[in-house]
């Protein structure tokens, strides 16, 4: 049966306006009476154990937030409520210049301006509350453990909040109420306690979402009551949609995302504040059965999905960041899933062309070139946002290497920017620690002495006169390396106890909870199929090219040894001709043995470290070469290097050359990339593309989009002379430096910011 | 011709470049040294043959460009060209030996001056090679060399069946004028036939900043041609029977 509210133009321009609504909010203050709502119902909570504590917790406070349906919404439901106005390295409180701010959890109170209704003692009383909890204080011990190296970022650790794809599938399809009946079943029959308290408190949190439908279908009612025409209309379908959904199952594409949108704001508000990177997942796949049931063409749904994006979209700023979709892909044998959901959400993006959330586009060799001439207008359009692009093929091969199940391959999705996750299976814990290969390469080569304050940092091998160090470079580097990775190691799993302490039981419904009646981040039980602990590696290619330069400098201009270490000190003032001759030393990047060589090397080696590296669980961490623009924050902290790199410059981005030092252009930098051991790279990596517009000649969006599948996408994911596998990530700009300035100075907002700061 | 692993070629750039240098996807290297001194050339840092620039042996950079394989898509393959590449004859030779070998697509882009030329004919795929004046006299002024050894070494290429590129860089004030053009088509004519293109390359002056970073004076002065002239040039080439094409 069709579902269905107006015509798609009108649910379009009421998308539009709702963006526009949106965007006027400057302030976000849900986190906070959600947080205070905690507080306030503590008592009444005390006596249960943790995960039970937090359902009821979170049912309190959806049974008290203030909730709102603007005139312009066709669903019900906002993220609002989970976010603060600060998100990462945004975060007003984080100071690159002191690396600090970003590791106290409560400066996020600081991001509301107190007013008559949430006055300054409010705020103060809740951030004391907060202080006392064990979470903050596990939580600021592990900072405070690891302040030594976390200081000048030789690495950093986060406790990891969102960051995975919840399987919404059976809510949609089934329905709350079928789920907690089978949570009834597994009470009555769980003998462990552990697992039986789980089942409760999972069927709890479960309650929240029937309490929010229930409070919004009343709202709606009230609303409609009191319009006229067309909106009461669609204020009468949203109040019986939500007296339906997610309490039963969906049976139309418009049941579908309203149920969706519920259960994720559910999700979110549980986590907040600022549970970023949660994704969607394979959305296409998700919706497609609802769409295809209703008969509903392709602008309908686009029209319907404008809103689902538009929901992604928190504040004036979009503060819930790193939120991915998905779409396309393969299956098992290798055939195409792209559907007309996939079309409808494409048209729904580019009309929209909002900031959040992520695009991302699944290829395999067997991709239609119906997709690729779609994808043209995102790559030829400017100012338009650019989908990141992810090679099936060779994923399916990754994950399959690291333990993934044949029948749970179809089902990664991406979290954050590049990490491949199992959609609802799969805790990765991805944004666990960042590792800074430069800041170590330094500490190595200057005694463990900062050149940055002057700090002794520490090193984990014997002093010796500077020209030995540069002739054992390697050897030491990575007996520091895994001094340090050891280090990281213990700080990494103590931000991840100190987040156990906020169990997430109606996430973990979704997430494998349901089987295993262990929560998602229980740090003594797997409560998910697959878990790990991320690690993002800065500086591949920086290093690489150092270890070269040294190479070069001791055997074709040895007299010049033992003055690298005063350049270093000095940051090359006074040493500029032995920078440029460091400079012109071969770089990765150019598709020129040496280099390339010595970066798939460290590449696999510190891959090897970092897979060695265990988690809470016992589970390896995951070699992630993602730099999402933390290079410049991380280089920052790292001195003169041997490759020329002046202090403080930024490091290279993810797995690509040094800005600058792909000398030979685009073709072979691809060769170069295609030499690294992408089998290894089990948590994701960084890599874009800057290109050209004028390398593309056809005559509209559609030709250049199948000119960009030949001469981009397949010569670096489907190349059938490479010779191992494929890399599997790739981020474009088709632009060029002057057509930025353009778009700057006309005063559009490139639609992805974080990419573009990246670029 | 001594062992390719003895010899070294010299080139001061090195890149991708897309259906411009030669058919697909190509891996174009730029050659040290020129025998022409045209004041637009767009790559003066390569004239001179002691210019600065990479020695490397051939047998390695035949290794280099054959392992660039996998981008050499929608027929791509290697371009040498320069200042000029002939002027490296032997290592050039062998290195375009080694190449074909490997099945490696091969072209080179030259101004067909080198008495040797027609030896490369059976290790090419493509013969991409300038003209750019018929007037022997004003060939002279304007490069500094004759263009009679240039229409020796056409001709012959014309006679093989190798895919030939003529290239007349079209500038104003050198060789845009009517009595060049009756030239270019009077010669063309003479040795056209299948598979023989011709193209005409705007002036343009994307060397200037090359020619002033090396303290040498760019002489150049009003030479652009308009696209309706060099439409002229490419209507009355068609009417005469030629392929023109643009790149």
């Amino acid at each position: 049966m069709k579902t269905y509210v107006s015509t798609p133009e009108t649910i379009t321009a009421m998308a539009k306006a709702l963006f526009k609504e949106e965007r006027a909010i400057n302030r976000l203050d849900g986190w906070f009476l959600t947080k205070e709502s905690y507080m306030r119902h503590e008592a009444e909570a005390a006596s249960l154990p943790p995960m039970e504590k937090a359902a009821l917790l979170l049912c309190r406070a959806l049974e008290e937030l203030p909730l709102s349906i603007s005139e312009n919404a066709v669903f019900a439901g906002t993220q609002r409520d989970a976010f603060a106005r600060s998100y990462a390295l945004i975060n007003p409180s984080f100071k690159v210049e002191s690396f600090a701010g970003y590791c106290d959890p409560t400066a996020v109170f600081d991001d509301i301006e107190p007013n008559e209704e949430i006055t300054k003692a409010r705020l103060d009383l809740v951030r004391e509350h907060d202080r006392q909890s064990d979470y903050i204080k596990t939580l600021t011990k592990a900072y405070s453990d690891s302040a030594r190296f976390t200081d000048e970022a030789v690495f950093f650790v986060e406790q990891v909040t969102g960051h995975v794809i919840p399987d919404v599938r059976p809510t949609l399809r089934f329905g709350v109420r079928k789920t907690m009946a089978s949570l009834d079943e597994k009470i009555a029959s769980e003998k462990d306690e552990i697992r039986a308290s789980g089942f409760r408190a999972m069927r709890k949190a479960l309650e929240g979402v029937l309490i929010l439908a229930g409070r919004y279908a009343d709202l709606a009612e009230s609303q409609a009551a009191s319009a006229a025409g067309e909106r009461k209309a669609q204020l009468e379908l949203l109040a019986r949609t939500l007296r339906k959904v997610p309490a039963e199952g969906a049976e139309s594409l418009y049941e579908a995302i309203q149920s969706f949108i519920l259960m994720w704001q559910v999700m979110c508000l549980e986590q907040a504040p600022n549970p970023f990177a949660f994704s969607v997942g394979n959305a296409d796949r998700i919706f497609e059965p609802y769409r295809a049931r209703d008969g509903l063409s392709r602008d309908e749904t686009a029209a319907l999905l404008k809103h689902l994006l538009v929901f992604y979209n928190v504040a004036d700023r979009s503060w819930a960041i790193s939120q991915n979709l998905i779409v396309g892909g393969r299956d098992l044998d290798g055939a195409d899933l792209t559907n007309e959901t996939s079309f409808a959400l494409l048209d729904a993006y580019y009309d929209m062309n909002l900031p959040q959330p992520i695009l991302s586009v699944k290829l395999h060799k067997n991709t239609p070139e119906r997709l690729y001439a779609e994808l043209g207008r995102f790559f030829f359009t400017p100012g338009c946002l650019t989908p990141s692009l992810f090679n099936d093929d060779s994923l399916f091969e990754i994950l399959e290497k690291n333990g993934v199940e044949k029948a749970d391959l179809p089902d990664y999705a991406v979290a954050g920017c590049q990490e491949p996750l199992i959609m609802g299976k799969d805790n990765g814990n991805t944004t666990n620690s960042w590792l800074n290969l430069g800041k170590i390469l330094e500490l190595t080569l200057n005694d463990g002495r900062s050149l940055i304050t002057g700090e002794e940092i520490g090193s984990f091998v014997p002093r010796v006169p500077f020209r030995e160090n540069l002739e054992h470079l390697r050897e030491r580097f990575y007996i520091n390396l895994e001094g340090y990775l050891k280090e990281m190691e213990k700080a990494a799993n103590a931000c991840s106890a100190a987040v156990s302490h906020l169990p997430v039981p109606f996430l973990s419904t979704m997430m494998g909870g349901l089987d295993s009646g262990y929560d998602m981040r229980d740090t003594s039980h797997q409560g998910t199929r697959y878990n790990g602990s991320g690690c993002l590696i800065h500086g591949l290619s920086v290093v690489a090219d150092a270890f070269v330069a040294v190479d070069h400098l001791l055997s074709e201009h040895p007299e010049d040894a033992d003055r690298l270490s005063a350049a270093l000190k000095a940051d090359f003032v006074g040493y500029e001709d032995l920078r440029e001759r460091l400079l012109s030393y071969p770089k990765y990047g150019n598709h020129e043995a040496e280099p390339d060589d010595e970066a798939v090397a460290l590449a696999a080696r510190v891959s090897q470290m970092v897979s060695s590296l265990r988690n809470y669980l016992g589970n390896p961490f995951r070699v992630d070469f993602s730099t999402p623009s933390t290079h410049l924050t991380y280089g920052y902290w790292v001195g003169a290097l041997p490759d020329g790199r002046k202090s403080r410059d930024m490091l290279n981005y993810g797995v690509d050359p040094m800005a600058g030092d792909a000398m030979g252009g685009l073709g072979l930098r691809t060769l170069s990339t295609m030499k690294l051991p992408f089998e290894k790279f089990n948590g994701g990596y960084a890599s874009h593309f800057g290109i050209d517009p004028r390398y593309f000649r056809g005559s509209d969006p559609e030709e250049k989009g199948l000119e960009f599948a030949r001469r981009v996408v397949a010569p670096l994911f489907f190349n059938p002379m490479a010779d191992h596998m494929s890399p599997f990530y790739l981020y474009v700009n088709v632009t060029t430096p002057e057509m930025l300035r353009k778009v700057l100075a006309g005063g559009e907002v490139p639609a992805d910011i974080e990419k573009l700061i990246a670029a | 011709m001594a062992d390719a692993s003895e010899m070294v070629l010299t080139y001061f750039q090195k890149g991708f470049n897309y259906s411009q240098d030669g058919p697909g996807n190509r891996l174009v290297y730029h050659l040290n040294g020129c025998n022409l001194r045209c004041p637009w050339c767009s790559n003066p840092e390569g004239m001179a043959p002691d210019s600065k620039g990479r020695t490397e042996d051939v047998k390695a950079l035949a290794s280099a460009m054959i392992s660039a394989g996998p981008m050499y898509f929608e027929g791509g393959g290697v371009t040498l060209t320069g200042g000029e590449c002939t002027l490296q004859f032997d290592p050039l030779k062998a290195l375009l030996i080694l190449l074909r070998e490997a099945g490696v697509d091969t072209c080179i882009e030259t101004n067909a001056s080198h008495p040797r030329l027609p030896e490369l004919f059976p290790y090419l795929n493509t013969l991409i090679a300038d003209f750019k004046h018929p007037d022997p006299e004003l060939h002279r002024q304007w490069t500094g060399t004759d263009n009679l050894p240039v229409i020796r070494n056409l001709r012959a290429a014309a006679a093989s069946d190798l895919p030939l590129q003529l290239r007349v860089p079209l500038i104003h004030g050198v060789n845009d004028d009517d009595a060049a053009l009756a030239g270019f088509i009077a010669f063309f004519k003479e040795i056209n036939r299948p598979g023989l293109t011709v193209e005409f390359l705007r002036y343009h002056e994307y060397g200037r900043e090359k020619w002033e970073k090396q303290g040498l004076a760019y002489t150049m002065k009003d030479a652009f041609v308009s696209p309706e002239r060099a439409a002229f040039f490419e209507r009355a080439c068609k009417e005469a029977g030629l392929h023109v094409i643009r790149t």
